[in-house]
């Protein structure tokens, strides 16, 4: 007897036989392959040339290829000369300030941009109407130009041609930016754009000694040196002869980290959205191959009886699901593939960042190994048990069950596809913490659902009799074998879970920014009050009315130079707080411990007897930075390194939105150093639009922020940045909605045949319909209860663990949520059901 | 005397349900001797068909031998079960069961193909022109009638040239002319090739054409009768 296996490829050509019976019951299974695919290859793609475009345009957004910034002092003459050697220089001075309308009387926080006759080195800056951007500055009978973002238009009332107030002198609004080529470097603003020339700001006198400016010097290298790694060469030179200037050097392989830190970030999000949206669809690509083994039974018995071996069998069949499998792979890579130039067509120009839209290969890869190891994981259950099907059941005219689990090594196969995806999305993530807990969370509500749609048949299966034939009818058919609510449960539940967490996350940040920060917020935040404008500010505010509670501390800025003898570019703190090292910081100096803080090691210092200079920082930094009582930190101040010892660490009360550092210096350390005044003020706030005026005509280099305002800036961010978010969540939920309908299909020939029966025993279709109501009704109930318990516990554990706030409950959030899964469910239900209800009964029995 | 080509000693085979375990085969000894065509018949759950399901190598008895073919099935694992009907066993069941993606040509040549044979086509064309449709080759069994069908199932049977054909009620899907075709075609392929055969019919006339005639009673052989065949033969003899 010929001991061998059949080879490969006659499994191979008996797959291709049993193919042409065509691929009816499996567009359930080529459209959850292809939609999650197609969605993660959609945001790989669009994020891909989103980085490509900060990448290649990288010295039109940083405005130069190099880009070096200081905080409240300009660059000194040795420095320029350096910097301008074989180079062009320009130099730009950026704040925030108030601009007043004398038409209006109205006045708004602007970011103001002085800039000089070379800007922008990199890139046009678009005006309307279209003019030379040196004419819309220029001097012209003696008034200034300036050129200013829609939204200050907006907000002040005003048009061009107006005037508008800026520190000491007027300036006419001559033109309207459309686009600022370097805007995105600048980081989030709270105000728009207004444009100065260099010779204008200096007349506004808003530049004093201590004010918060950042001087950015912008170079443009010869051509033969401006290869990358050139670049980076010339600035390690600089690094050199300039070790202590305390200036942030950016060059344009990476102009605005910032940004593409968050490209990154979201993209990592919606892929790992997009994973999960194809794990749900594994659920149907496993239901379909359930499905179409099934109606091979027959088949597979046969080819048993004639001695075909297990293993065979198994080749065969996983030969025509990975075939079908890369069909629907390849539908998702190509609707993945051209979104990025169907976003191109639809948005490239309210894009704030340039993007390069191509055809990205790595990413389209990536989705595409993912859509194999999805399809791998989720069939080789029912193929493996395909396997086990007793040829049996050719000779006997009654169901051979194949309850029998899979063998072991299907089952570690299984578990290693599995192992694989979940490794591929962790292994290539920026943020691998972030990656692991989203998969560990899937998968626990994964497992959960699964618990779930076990107890859900339990229960109906303890139910007692109700009175009611139609949901004692219904509840038999939750249980009953072969019943599709497990299918329904996990594939409902888990984009359902996902949209319930999403919710109540955006919810809790909204009640945040919306109710519980504005009491506890203040009213005002006041920058750059000059040492010798505190006393007639101070008059100002308390002399008017319903002022509450005005705290001032000094203001500096600051650079972490070294920790301990290191300096900062050879530390690596814990990814927590490395951002302390990005820029500048605010720092102060106090004699008492701050409002807000408690100690945790070490004492404060007594000011009067403690000469030396000692700094607090706050508990998190010095863990993070492994820093000890006794340790050395250098802080570059205006241009000079303070080094001092840390004398003691302090736990902070962020949630008070007051004045809080995490860097406080002793009264010894800075108090000789120029400087500015910040302070909050708390009051009514019917005064604020009067005091905001009075203080903006006196001093209008103090730059004020409503916080009311700068609330509304953030909370629209975040509503916006939140309903991508949820919509894209959608895409898991329409992932479960088609598992679902697939589901619902594949008991059709069940549902006409009981409807068929039920008819001939004598239940009217209003009856029927009923039953099937009550059935849909309790399932998606059932699994809105679950989803809503389990996103609630997911939001939670993200409000209080991960961001540290408050955790607010939202009924109406989840209630809306279960109201609407259920109805969903009952829909569908129904949809497929209508026809069961019509199918006439003698051509069913005949054909039994 | 060679050794019989079945040989059962003591067969018994217990199954669960849902109602307890039911006891199919209570201890049946049987032998077989090569190229003898033998009839099983009895009452519905008189254990024929879980029989020849035994003698397929598709159930396990609960105790007792099963010698087929010089091999005790009691040692082999499922894989080995299988290749063994590949080699040794043809089966014909009542419902034909061809696979519906394939043609007739390819149906028939599909237990050739596993067994490697480079002339597997070859084989089968020639086995489907024995049972008289070599114009039928490239036809699906949806386009076949069920006479046709069965003639396809048969040839696959004996393609591989088998030395046991199980027959189980060949002919309860068919009329009862196209019915007698087959047997006709089953007799004669067993007559030229020698095959032992042993078939399951609920028809007594049929089962008494077979050299001899098993009965089945609630798991046990209620009698052996010689039949026709045998007859003939001890008469030419």
């Amino acid at each position: 007897m010929s001991g061998h296996n059949p080879p490969l490829s006659l499994a191979l050509t008996f797959a291709r036989r049993e193919l042409r019976g065509g691929l009816k019951g499996f567009r359930v299974f080529l459209a959850c392959l292809t939609l999650g695919v197609a969605a993660i290859a959609a945001v790989g793609s669009v994020s891909s040339a989103l980085v490509e475009g900060l990448s290649q345009e990288g010295q039109t957004i940083l405005g130069g290829d190099v880009d070096f910034r200081l905080v409240h002092r300009e660059a000194g003459e040795e420095e320029l000369q350096f910097i301008s050697q074989g180079a062009d220089v320009s130099q730009s001075a950026e704040m925030r300030a108030m601009a007043a309308s004398p038409k209006t009387d109205q006045r708004t926080l602007v970011e103001l941009k002085a800039v000089d006759a070379l800007y922008p080195l990199y890139g046009v800056i678009a005006l309307s109407p279209a003019m030379d951007f040196a004419a819309a500055l220029e001097r012209r009978e003696g008034v200034w130009g300036t050129a200013v973002e829609p939204a200050l238009i907006d907000r002040l009332g005003v048009d061009v041609g107006d005037m508008l107030k800026v520190g000491d002198i007027d300036v006419q609004i001559r033109s309207i930016i459309e686009r600022e080529p370097d805007r995105v470097a600048g980081g989030f603003a709270l105000g728009p754009r207004l444009f100065l020339s260099d010779d204008a700001m200096v007349e506004t006198g808003l530049i004093r000694l201590g004010s918060l400016v950042n001087y950015h010097y912008r170079v443009r290298l010869p051509e033969d040196r401006r290869l990358n790694a050139d670049v980076a060469a010339w600035v390690e030179g600089v690094r050199t002869q300039f070790p202590d200037a305390g200036w942030r050097i950016q060059d344009r392989s990476d102009s605005a980290p910032g940004v593409r830190r968050f490209v990154e970030r979201v993209a990592l999000f919606l892929t790992l959205v997009g994973l999960t949206a194809l794990v749900v669809g594994g659920v149907g690509v496993g239901n379909a191959v359930n499905s179409y083994l099934d109606t091979k039974r027959e088949v597979i018995a046969t080819f048993k009886c004639i001695g075909a071996p297990g293993g065979f069998i198994f080749n065969v069949y996983l030969i025509q699901v990975m075939a079908l499998a890369l069909v629907g792979v390849a539908m998702g890579l190509v609707l993945g593939g051209i979104t990025p130039f169907l976003v191109q067509w639809a948005i490239e120009d309210m894009l704030p960042i340039p993007a390069r839209f191509a055809l990205y290969p790595a990413p389209l890869v990536l989705a595409a190994g993912y859509g194999v190891l999805a399809a791998l994981a989720f069939a080789i259950w029912p193929l493996a048990r395909a396997r086990e099907i007793s040829a049996t059941g050719l000779f006997r005219d009654l169901v051979a069950p194949t309850r029998a689990l899979p063998r072991v090594g299907y089952i570690v196969a299984m578990v290693v596809a599995l192992l694989a995806l979940a490794g591929l999305a962790i292994g290539l993530a920026d943020r691998a913490d972030f990656a692991f807990w989203f998969i560990v969370g899937a998968l626990l509500s994964f497992v959960i659902l699964r618990f779930t749609a076990t107890g859900l048949m339990a229960l109906a299966r303890r139910a007692p009799r109700f009175k009611s034939p139609e949901l004692r009818l219904a509840l038999s058919n939750l249980h009953r074998p072969g019943a599709a609510t497990a299918s329904v449960v996990l594939s409902l539940g888990l984009g359902l879970t996902l949209l319930v967490t999403i919710s109540l996350i955006d919810g809790n940040l909204s009640q945040q920014i919306n109710g519980e920060l504005p009491d506890r917020a203040p009213s005002f935040f006041f920058v750059d009050i000059g040492p010798d404008q505190v006393e007639g500010f101070e008059a100002i505010v308390n002399g008017t009315e319903g002022v509450r509670a005005l705290n001032r501390v000094p203001m500096l800025r600051g650079r972490v130079m070294s920790v301990s003898g290191v300096a900062a570019k050879d530390i690596t703190p814990s990814p927590d707080v490395a951002w302390m090292l990005q820029g500048d910081r605010g720092i102060t100096y106090a004699a008492e411990l701050p409002a807000g803080s408690d100690l945790v090691q070490g004492e404060w210092w007594d000011a009067t007897t403690d000469g030396g200079s000692l700094i607090s920082l706050t508990e998190e930094m010095a863990q993070g930075f492994d820093i000890n009582l006794g340790d050395e930190i250098t802080v570059n101040v205006l241009g000079r390194n303070i080094t001092a010892i840390v004398a003691n660490t302090r736990n902070v009360d962020w949630g008070n939105v007051g004045i809080n550092f995490i860097f406080v210096f002793s009264p010894a350390a800075l108090q000789g150093a120029p400087h500015t005044n910040l302070a909050t003020l708390v009051m009514d706030e019917t005064g604020e639009l009067d005091l905001q005026r009075a203080v903006s005509k006196a001093y209008p280099n103090i730059t004020i922020v409503r916080v009311k305002e700068a609330l509304e800036a953030v909370n629209k961010l975040l509503e916006d940045f939140a309903m991508a978010v949820r919509a894209t969540s959608v895409v898991t939920l329409a992932s479960g909605i088609i598992v679902l309908a697939g589901a619902m299909a594949a008991g059709h020939r069940r549902r006409v045949y009981d409807a068929v029966i039920l008819k001939v025993l004598g239940a009217t279709r209003r009856k029927i319909l009923k039953a099937y109501i009550w059935e849909y009704a309790l399932l998606g109930l059932g699994t809105a209860l679950v989803a809503a318990l389990a996103g609630t516990i997911s939001a939670w554990l993200v409000i209080t663990q991960v961001m540290e706030a408050p955790w607010s409950f939202l009924p109406v959030t989840l209630g809306v949520t279960v109201v609407a899964a259920t109805l969903v469910t009952v829909s569908l239900g129904l949809i497929g059901t209508w026809n069961a209800l019509s199918a006439k009964a003698a051509p069913v029995l005949r054909a039994q | 005397m060679p050794d019989p080509i079945i040989r059962l000693d003591d067969l018994k085979l217990t199954l669960p349900s849902a109602a307890g375990e039911v006891n199919i085969l209570r201890g049946l000894s049987l032998t077989v001797e090569e190229g003898e065509a033998v009839g099983l018949v009895g009452p519905s759950g008189s254990g024929k068909s879980t029989l020849l399901m035994v003698l397929a190598g598709l159930e396990q008895p609960t105790s007792g031998g099963v010698h087929v073919a010089g091999q005790d099935m009691g040692t082999m694992n499922e894989d080995g079960l299988a290749l063994f009907r590949r080699d040794h066993v043809g089966i014909v069941f009542q419902s034909f069961h061809l696979v519906p993606t394939m043609t007739a040509l390819e149906n028939v040549a599909v237990p050739m193909e596993l067994a490697g044979r480079a002339d597997a086509f070859q084989r089968a064309e020639e086995e489907l022109k024995m049972v008289g449709l070599s114009h039928r080759l490239t036809h699906y069994p949806g386009q076949l009638s069920g006479g046709e069908q069965q003639r396809v199932a048969l040839a696959r049977a004996v393609a591989g040239d088998p030395q046991i054909l199980l027959a189980d009620e060949p002919t309860g899907n068919l009329d009862g002319t196209t019915g007698d075709q087959i047997i006709e075609l089953m007799f004669d392929l067993h007559d030229k090739r020698g095959t032992t055969l042993v078939l399951i019919t609920h028809d007594t006339h049929l089962a008494e054409a077979c050299d001899r005639v098993v009965r089945l009673k609630d798991g046990l052989i209620d009698s052996i009768e010689p039949g026709r065949r045998a007859s003939k033969r001890t008469a030419a003899q």
